[in-house]
């Protein structure tokens, strides 16, 4: 009986999550051009994303990678990317121990069920990996204004601890306004509204870059990024954003670190 | 799973063309001779799910022996909650009956809750220690609430901060906090990211809500905290708030800080994400959901705690002979909606009279929804989709469905309200057979 069922839920499993592909997208340029021909090892990553999502506008995803975060072993990138977009890659993230964990959370677009990729790259040069499908449904229910207002373009929303205990975690939200426009969508009358993206993320430590993230055109819109930082001693955090425009938006605070 | 005959199955397509117009539910039906004759079914849940199960399974193949597990002694909807909460319709006007099910339809009813399956020996248990023996089971649980997954919501928090959000008396508590809110007070509500019970649901409440302060508290206000930055029908709402409730409502989307991460509800505040604590008076949350807990306990959830199902049937996608129907599944693009929950309670039931009687049954439902929402008394709004089983999935039908025009006259949005009502009235009787009032 049991082996019926474990066949049953195999089956129940292909039947529901797998139509889409997840294998193949090895072959996929722009994965390739980053793995420049290494084989990643499929473990060590946990990609969080729904298994269904009824809003393929904003889908969240958490990466964590199962590594140190010490200045001699480090997660030193990771990369995102979905298989079926128009244009696979999401994000390229650069990370610094001082981060403390390898641990990202986002939202992306997905324009259709696909697989979405996760790789990390350690500081001794091996490549880890996850894949993960997602359905993407269209509730009508759901339907939505579409309609985006900017009259508060660019501006920042950031929670940062005040204070951390040496060696502790901290956890760092941050959130931009910006339409993340795709260069593929048309006005009412019919224009193509011309690409417009948040680029860049970097954040430094007092003088020390900690994270770079650069971003691509299905990067959900209102960019957010949940990160975490553990600085040994008080200092300041402080973040720029860059636009394709080159404008900017920046935020600075400061952390208290105590024994 | 495997011994559902496939080839049954495309003889059914043949005959019926899958017609999704096909003519009212009545229930032609050939024969295939040589097969058995009667069976066990037992339903889990008598809400609008699992009672259209058990009805329609009787009306379908009497001859099987149907059991409903309920708790409740009368069912209370949360469709026209809302109204209720608004003071357009009164509590008692929400309550329905088994008595025609037992009744006329000969369905054994329980008034136990059930508390666990047993998949292999085929069984399930009530509280009270009975084991009940099925050949074909039906689970219609609904949800079930993730207590603590928003930060300090928990069942006693519940008893301050109502969610309202599940059939039952919830939604009374709800209602006194709204009757006794303060002057110039404010009335918070938290609604959910997707996926969620009733799409459209939070924003009918502060609908409502607003509707009963404009009469009784004025001044007060309405802050509507949303992890979402889109929602059902939203151009329609938001036109509708400013036509009848002019800034009273204010509505704040998860890229303006409307995600809530913490409730405390001793002090009735919330924390949002970036760090903003806002004060209510009165403070309904409707909290992150899963399906009813006797789901997993027959292992049929996956890992996002809602079911997998097999689209044509609502056969579960793990588990052999157990269907569940509902809020409980995971079935986008259709919404968590009572009037979906309902034909899929006609499409398992279907599947089900047809594996115990080996009869072919015509026709096919028509996998249609509708989803009305009152904005005022006399102003509704709809949104319809239509489904289908494409590629082994569920789709909604290109170029079907859609919502209410935006800008349309008072006098059509006061028949789409009265279109509303006539839903309620329809579906109440067809499930649980009310007579309309
Ligand atoms: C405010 C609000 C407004 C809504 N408005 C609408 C609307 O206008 N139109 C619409 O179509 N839908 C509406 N809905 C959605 C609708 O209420 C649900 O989609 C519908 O109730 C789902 O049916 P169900 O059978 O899955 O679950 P339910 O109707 O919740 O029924 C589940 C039943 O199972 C029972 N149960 C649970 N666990 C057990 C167990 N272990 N043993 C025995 N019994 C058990 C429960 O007591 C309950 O009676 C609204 C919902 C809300 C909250």
């Amino acid at each position: 009986m049991q082996n019926i069922r474990l066949i049953a839920m195999m089956f129940g499993l292909l039947a529901i999550g797998f139509t889409e592909p997840v294998w193949g997208w090895q072959r996929i340029p722009e994965i390739q051009a980053v793995l420049a021909g290494t084989e990643p090892r499929m473990a060590g990553v946990r990609l969080e994303v729904p298994a269904v999502t009824q809003d393929g506008s904003s889908v969240p995803v958490t990466v964590t990678v199962d590594a140190p975060m010490r200045a001699d072993a480090y997660v030193e990138a990771i990369h995102l990317f979905a298989t079926r977009n128009p244009s696979p890659e999401l994000a390229e993230y650069t990370l610094h121990p001082l981060l403390g964990r390898a641990s990202l959370s986002t939202r992306i677009r997905l324009d259709q069920s696909q697989a979405v990729v996760a790789l990390a790259r350690t500081s001794d040069g091996e490549w880890l990996g996850a894949v993960e499908s997602v359905r993407v449904t269209v509730s009508g229910c759901l339907s939505r204004a579409g309609t985006y207002t900017s009259d508060n373009h660019m501006q920042v929303r950031v929670r940062v601890p005040d204070r951390l205990r040496t060696g502790q975690v901290g956890e760092v939200r941050t959130m931009i306004q910006h339409p993340m426009e795709t260069g593929l969508r048309e006005d009412a009358s019919g224009r193509v509204i011309p690409a417009n993206i948040i680029e860049e993320l970097h954040v430094k430590w007092d003088d020390q870059p900690v994270l770079r993230a650069r971003w691509h055109r299905a990067m959900a819109a209102n960019p957010y990024l949940l990160f975490s930082i553990a600085p040994a001693q008080s200092g300041a955090l402080s973040m720029r954003w860059t636009e394709d425009t080159g404008a900017t938006a920046e935020y600075r605070a400061a952390i208290e670190v105590r024994p | 799973m495997f011994n559902q005959p496939i080839s049954r199955r495309e003889s059914i397509k043949r005959i019926a063309g899958f017609s999704a117009a096909a003519a009212a539910w009545s229930w032609p039906s050939i024969a295939i001779p040589g097969q058995g004759a009667s069976g066990r079914v037992v339903v889990v849940g008598g809400g609008f799910g699992g009672a259209t199960a058990a009805k329609y399974l009787k009306r379908m193949a009497p001859e099987l022996a149907v059991t409903l597990v309920e708790p409740n002694t009368r069912y209370i909807t949360c469709p026209f909650t809302n109204l209720y909460l608004g003071g357009i319709r009164s509590f008692e006007s929400l309550w329905h009956s088994y008595d025609e099910l037992r009744q006329r339809y000969d369905v054994e009813v329980i008034h136990e809750l059930a508390t666990d399956v047993d998949v292999d020996g085929h069984t399930v248990e009530l509280a009270s220690g009975t084991r009940l023996a099925w050949d074909r089971l039906i689970l219609s649980p609904g949800i079930d609430i993730r207590w603590n997954e928003l930060d300090g919501y928990d069942e006693a928090a519940a008893e301050k901060a109502p969610h309202a959000w599940k059939p039952g008396d919830q939604s009374r508590l709800l209602r006194q906090q709204l009757a006794g809110m303060k002057q110039g007070g404010t009335f918070v509500l938290v609604a959910p990211d997707n996926p969620f019970r009733c799409p459209p649901g939070p924003y009918e409440r502060v609908s409502m809500v607003a509707h009963y302060l404009k009469n009784h508290n004025p001044s007060a206000k309405v802050l509507l905290l949303d992890a979402k930055d889109g929602f059902s029908k939203q151009g329609l709402f938001m036109q509708g708030w400013a036509e009848h409730y002019g800034d009273m409502i204010e509505w704040v989307s998860r890229s303006n800080d409307g995600t809530v991460i913490r409730v405390d509800a001793d002090r009735l505040e919330v924390e949002t994400e970036f760090g903003m604590i806002h004060a209510a008076d009165v403070l309904n949350v409707v909290p992150p959901q899963k399906a009813g807990f006797i789901a997993d306990r027959a292992g049929v959830t996956d890992a996002s705690g809602w079911v997998p199902v097999r689209p044509d049937t609502f056969a579960s996608a793990l588990v052999d002979d157990v269907y569940v129907i509902g809020d409980a599944t995971q079935a986008a693009p259709m919404p968590k909606s009572g009037f979906i929950a309902s034909t899929q309670g006609k499409v398992a039931a279907r599947a089900i009279a047809a594996e115990l009687t080996g009869r072919v049954l015509l026709p096919e439902p028509s996998w249609a929804n509708t989803c009305y929402s009152l904005i005022a008394p006399e102003h509704g709004i709809s949104i319809v989709g239509v489904y289908e089983v494409y590629n082994g999935q569920l789709r909604e039908v290109p170029d079907s469905g859609g919502v209410s025009p935006m800008g349309a006259d008072p006098l059509f949005r006061q028949l789409e309200a009265e279109y509303a009502r006539g839903w309620y009235a329809a579906i109440t009787q067809d499930v649980w057979g009310t007579p309309a009032s």
